[in-house]
C-alpha cells in the first residue's frame, strides 16, 4: 500500500508542477466558471454590466495597414477601428461618415468632400484632408504593393502611378483646404461612393505615419478614426477594442469593449460558442443541417457566387451548344438543398441579389431567370452540338477543383448529374489550392471551379471579369460585343441606360455560357440572443457601430 | 566521450544541411507562388515584390543566400506578413509549443511508467487488464479525435474546463491529455512488458533475498533496466509529439509554431517555410542526440564509441 501511495503522490506532484509552469497570461482576464449550476450563465457580474462583445477573428490579421490587408481577417476589425469619407449604412448604402458633405459636378467627374469639424483621430488630433491624400497615395504607391490598388484606377493618374509609370503628384486627389478633399475621376463612375467605403480608402494620420512607419503593427502605436480604438493586441492570440470617445458619432456606439479571439478551427469556434466563451460563431459544415433551424442562426446575403469555368479553347467546350448543354444539366436547387445545405440561394444568372437599380428593383428580378435545370433541353443541345462538331463520341471531360470538402461534394454532385442527364462520364480531379490558382490562370483546365466575391456594390465589378484578356477571365472566351458593352457601361452617365446595358451583359454572358453559375454566397452565423445590431453587408465588412449586447 | 560528441555534432550539422537542401528543392519544385491568388497583382508590382524577396534571382544564388541565412540564423521577413520577421514568429511560437511538448512528454513518461509498472506488478489482475485496454485505445484513437471529444464532453457538456486557447493553467489540461494519451499508452505497454521480464531476473531475486523494501527494488534496480526500451523509442516519440502539436495547436487555438509551419506551405511563404523547417529539424536532431547520451548514461554497458585499444 505504501508504494502505491508514494507512486500516486509523485505522479500528482509532477502533474501539478507541469501545470504550474504556465507563465502565459494573455490579455484575457476571463475567469473560467468551473462550478456550473444550471443552464443560464449570467454575463460576468464583476465587470459592472460593461458591454463586452466576444468575437472570433479566426486568425491573426494579415496587417492593420489599410492598404495591405485586403482580407476579412484584417478588414472586419479595421472597418471598426477606422472610417473613410463614407460608410455603408445599415441598409448597405454609402452615407457620409468622416465627410459630412459631398458635392459632385454635372459630368460626374469631380467629387468634393467636406470633412466634419468633429472628426478626430483616437489620439485627439483632427482628421485632415491631407490625411486622405497621404493614405490614398500610400495605397497607390507601387512600393506598398497594395492588392487593392486596382479599385482606385478610375481616379485620374492612379493607374499610371501604381504601375510605376507616373508620378504621385499626377494622381488627381488634392487637399483643397484643410478640411476639404477633392477627387477627379477619368470617367463617371456610378459606384464611386460605394467603392470608397472599402478599407483601402481609409485615411492615414500623416503625422503619426511619418514619425513611425510601423504605426499599425502594435496596439500602443495604432491610431484610428473609427467607432472603436485598439487597446490591446497579443499577436496570434487576441486583440481588444474599446469605445473611441473621440469618434464623431460616439453616442451611437453602444458597446464598451470588443474582445477578439483567434480560433481557426470551425468546430472549436462552435464549441467555444456553446461554452459562452464566444458570442458569435460560424456554423461548422457537419452541423449545418441541424443548426439551420436554430433561432440563433442568421442567414444574410453575401455578394458573390460559386461557378464553374469552361475552357472555350479546349474541346468539346469550343462549341457553344455543348457548353449550354452542360450548363442546363446542373440542378442548382438540388445542390443547395441537398449538398451544401447552408441556406444559399441557387444561381439564376451571373449577378447575385443585393443590387438595386435606378428603377428600385433588384437586378436579379429585372434580369430574370437566365439559367436553370432543364434536362430535355440539355440533352437536345448536346445532340445538336455533337452533330455540329462531328463527334460520335464526346471527348473526355475532366472537372478540376481545388482541395476542399465542400468543393468535393459539389463536384461529385455535378458528376452524377452529368451522367444522369447527358450520359457523360466526367472525370474528377482535385488540385491543391495554390497550384490550382496558378494552373487555372495558365488555361490548363477544361472545366474548373471558381468563385467571385464582389469588391464593391455594382454589377460591373463581376461582369468586367470576362472582357478579352482579363486575368479574371481564365476561359479564353472573347466576345467583341461583350467588350464593347462593358466599355460603354463604364462611360455611360445615364443611370437607367447603364442599368439596361448591365442587364444585357449578364444575359449575353449567360447565353454564350463560358461559365455556368451554381449558387450565390451567403453569410451564416450564430448569434447569442443577447446580441443585436451587428451589420454584415453583402459587399463589405462587419460593422459593429450599431451593435449592442444586453 | 568527447570525441563522440564532436563526431555526433558534425553529423548533426550535416543532417540539418541535407534537410535544408531537400526542403529548398521541394519548395521550388512545387508550382504556385506566394503572390498568386484569386486576384492578380499588377505585373509591375509583382516584379517589384519578387525583386525584394530575391525570388527573381537564379536558383543557385537563392540557395547560397539561403544557406547564409541559416548560418547567421536570420531568415528575413515573412512574405505574407512583411512586418514580421521569421525570427520574431519563431520567438513567439516556440516557447508555447515547447511548453506544450515538454509538459506532454513529462506527463506521458510519468503516467506511462507508473501505469506500466503497476500493471506489471499486478500482472493478470484487474489493474493489468484495465491498463492494457487503455493502452490499446490510447494508441488507436487519433489525438485530434480525442481532442474534439474531450472539448465536447468536458468543456461543453460538463463545463469543467475551458474549451480552447492557452491563457491559464486550466487551459493546458485538455490539450495535454489529448496529446499525451497516445505516448502514455505506448510507454505503458513497453514498461509493462519490459518490467515483467526484468522482475524475473536473478538480481531482483537477490535483492528480495537481501530483504530490500519492494519500493527500493523497483525504483533503484528494476526500473533502470526496464526503462531501456522506453528511452530507445523516446527519440521517435519526440518526433511524433512534435508533429502532433500541429493538429492539437490548431484545434485548441494554441498560438504555437505549428501554425506557421503548416500555413506557410499553403501560402508558399518561402522564408517562413525555410525558417521553421530548419528550426524544427535542428531541434529534433538535437533532442535525439540528448536521448543517445542519456542512453549511454543509463546503461554503462553501452559504449557509444570505440575506445582506442578495444578489440
Amino acid at each position: 500500500m505504501k508504494k502505491w501511495l508514494m507512486l500516486f503522490v509523485v505522479a500528482l506532484f509532477v502533474l501539478v508542477l507541469s501545470a504550474c509552469t504556465a507563465t502565459k497570461d494573455a490579455g484575457e482576464k476571463k475567469e473560467t466558471n468551473t462550478g456550473n449550476e444550471g443552464e443560464e450563465k449570467e454575463t460576468a457580474v464583476e465587470t459592472e454590466t460593461e458591454k463586452i462583445l466576444k468575437l472570433n477573428n479566426g486568425n491573426e490579421p494579415t496587417s492593420f495597414d489599410p492598404s495591405v490587408g485586403f482580407d476579412a481577417v484584417s478588414w472586419n476589425a479595421l472597418n471598426n477601428l477606422m472610417e473613410g469619407l463614407v460608410r455603408l449604412s445599415k441598409d448597405h448604402v454609402a452615407e457620409p461618415a468622416t465627410a459630412e458633405k459631398i458635392d459632385v459636378t454635372e459630368d460626374g467627374l469631380t467629387y468634393t468632400f467636406t470633412i466634419r469639424d468633429d472628426a478626430n483621430w483616437s489620439n485627439g488630433e483632427p482628421v485632415l484632408a491631407s490625411d486622405f491624400v497621404y493614405g490614398w497615395l500610400h495605397m497607390l504607391n507601387p512600393e506598398t504593393a497594395s492588392p487593392a490598388a486596382f479599385l482606385a484606377y478610375f481616379i485620374d493618374g492612379a493607374e499610371a502611378y501604381n504601375s510605376g509609370e507616373g508620378a504621385a503628384e499626377d494622381v488627381a486627389i488634392k487637399a483643397v483646404e484643410e478640411k476639404v478633399f477633392e477627387v477627379k475621376l477619368n470617367a463617371p463612375t456610378e459606384a464611386f461612393l460605394n467603392i470608397i467605403t472599402n478599407p483601402s480608402f481609409f485615411p492615414v494620420n500623416e503625422k503619426v505615419a511619418t514619425e513611425n512607419a510601423t504605426w499599425y503593427t502594435e496596439a500602443d502605436t495604432f491610431v484610428g478614426n473609427g467607432p472603436f480604438k485598439l487597446t490591446a493586441w497579443e499577436h496570434d492570440v487576441s486583440f481588444t477594442f474599446a469605445k473611441n470617445e473621440n469618434y464623431w458619432d460616439a453616442d451611437t456606439v453602444k458597446l464598451d469593449k470588443v474582445e477578439w479571439a483567434m480560433v481557426d478551427d470551425s468546430n472549436t469556434e462552435y464549441q467555444m460558442y456553446e461554452t459562452e466563451e464566444l458570442d458569435v460563431s460560424g456554423v461548422p459544415a457537419e452541423l449545418a443541417d441541424q443548426l439551420l433551424d436554430s433561432p440563433e442562426l442568421k442567414n444574410e446575403d453575401q455578394a458573390g457566387l460559386y461557378f464553374y469555368r469552361f475552357n472555350v479553347s479546349q474541346e468539346p467546350f469550343t462549341n457553344k451548344k455543348i457548353r449550354q448543354a452542360f450548363g442546363l444539366a446542373v440542378d442548382q436547387q438540388e445542390i443547395v438543398e441537398f449538398v451544401t445545405k447552408n441556406g444559399e440561394k441557387p444561381a439564376e444568372g451571373f449577378v447575385p441579389y443585393g443590387f438595386v437599380g435606378p428603377d428600385g428593383k433588384e437586378f436579379r428580378e429585372t434580369a430574370g431567370k437566365l439559367v436553370g435545370f432543364d434536362a430535355e433541353k440539355a440533352k437536345s443541345l448536346l445532340a445538336e452540338g455533337m452533330k455540329e462538331e462531328g463527334y460520335t463520341e464526346l471527348p473526355e471531360v475532366t472537372l478540376t477543383y481545388s482541395t476542399s470538402d465542400t468543393h468535393k461534394k459539389i463536384a461529385e454532385a455535378l458528376q452524377s448529374k452529368f451522367k444522369e442527364v447527358l450520359g457523360v462520364d466526367v472525370v474528377l480531379q482535385n488540385v491543391e489550392a495554390s497550384v490550382f490558382a496558378t494552373e487555372q490562370k495558365e488555361f490548363k483546365y477544361q472545366l474548373s471551379r471558381s468563385s467571385f466575391l464582389f469588391d464593391y456594390a455594382d454589377p460591373v465589378n463581376a461582369l468586367e471579369s470576362f472582357i478579352t484578356g482579363s486575368s479574371m477571365n481564365r476561359t479564353t472566351w472573347s466576345d467583341a460585343k461583350f467588350d464593347k458593352l462593358i466599355a460603354d457601361i463604364k462611360n455611360e452617365t445615364d443611370e437607367a441606360k447603364r442599368w439596361e446595358m448591365l442587364i444585357q451583359a449578364d444575359a449575353l454572358l449567360m447565353d454564350e455560357m463560358p461559365i455556368f453559375p451554381v449558387h450565390y454566397y451567403n453569410q451564416v452565423t450564430l448569434e447569442k440572443p443577447t446580441i443585436s445590431g451587428i451589420v454584415r453587408h453583402p459587399v463589405g465588412y462587419m460593422d459593429l457601430k450599431w451593435a449592442d449586447k444586453e | 566521450m568527447g570525441k563522440y560528441i564532436v563526431k555526433r555534432f558534425i553529423m548533426m550539422i550535416a543532417t540539418i544541411l541535407i534537410i535544408a537542401t531537400l526542403t529548398f528543392v521541394l519548395m521550388h519544385l512545387i508550382p504556385g507562388s506566394p503572390f498568386e491568388g484569386e486576384r492578380t497583382t499588377n505585373p509591375t508590382i509583382q516584379a517589384n515584390l519578387e525583386k525584394f524577396y530575391k525570388l527573381d534571382e537564379p536558383l543557385h544564388i537563392q540557395y547560397l543566400s539561403y544557406l547564409k541565412s541559416i548560418v547567421t540564423f536570420d531568415f528575413g521577413p515573412s512574405i505574407k506578413k512583411p512586418n514580421e520577421s521569421v525570427n520574431e514568429l519563431l520567438a513567439r511560437g516556440f516557447p508555447i509549443s515547447f511548453e506544450l511538448g515538454m509538459a506532454t512528454i513529462l506527463v506521458a513518461l510519468l503516467s506511462g511508467i507508473i501505469l506500466g509498472t503497476i500493471a506489471a506488478l499486478r500482472h493478470n489482475g484487474l489493474v493489468d487488464y484495465f491498463a492494457m485496454t487503455f493502452a490499446v485505445v490510447g494508441i488507436s484513437v487519433p489525438n485530434f479525435v480525442l481532442a474534439t471529444l474531450l472539448i465536447q464532453q468536458l468543456a461543453v457538456t460538463w463545463d469543467l474546463l475551458p474549451a480552447a486557447t492557452w491563457s491559464s493553467p486550466l487551459h493546458m489540461i485538455l490539450p495535454i491529455i489529448a496529446l499525451a494519451t497516445g505516448p502514455t499508452a505506448i510507454i505503458a505497454r513497453l514498461t509493462r512488458s519490459s518490467m515483467l521480464e526484468v522482475l524475473t531476473q536473478d538480481y531482483i531475486k537477490m535483492a528480495r533475498a537481501k530483504g530490500l523494501s519492494p519500493v527500493r527494488i523497483i525504483v533503484r534496480h528494476a526500473l533502470r533496466n526496464a526503462l531501456m526500451p522506453v528511452v530507445t523509442i523516446l527519440g521517435t516519440m519526440l518526433a511524433g509529439i512534435l508533429t502532433g502539436t500541429f493538429v492539437i495547436e490548431r484545434i485548441f487555438a494554441i498560438p504555437g509554431m505549428g501554425k506557421y509551419f503548416v500555413e506557410s506551405i499553403n501560402n508558399r511563404d518561402y522564408p517562413v517555410i525555410m525558417g521553421t523547417t530548419v528550426f524544427y529539424s535542428a531541434f529534433l536532431v538535437f533532442m535525439l542526440f540528448i536521448v543517445d547520451i542519456v542512453y549511454g548514461l543509463l546503461d554503462p554497458r553501452i559504449k557509444l564509441h570505440r575506445k582506442e585499444g578495444d578489440a
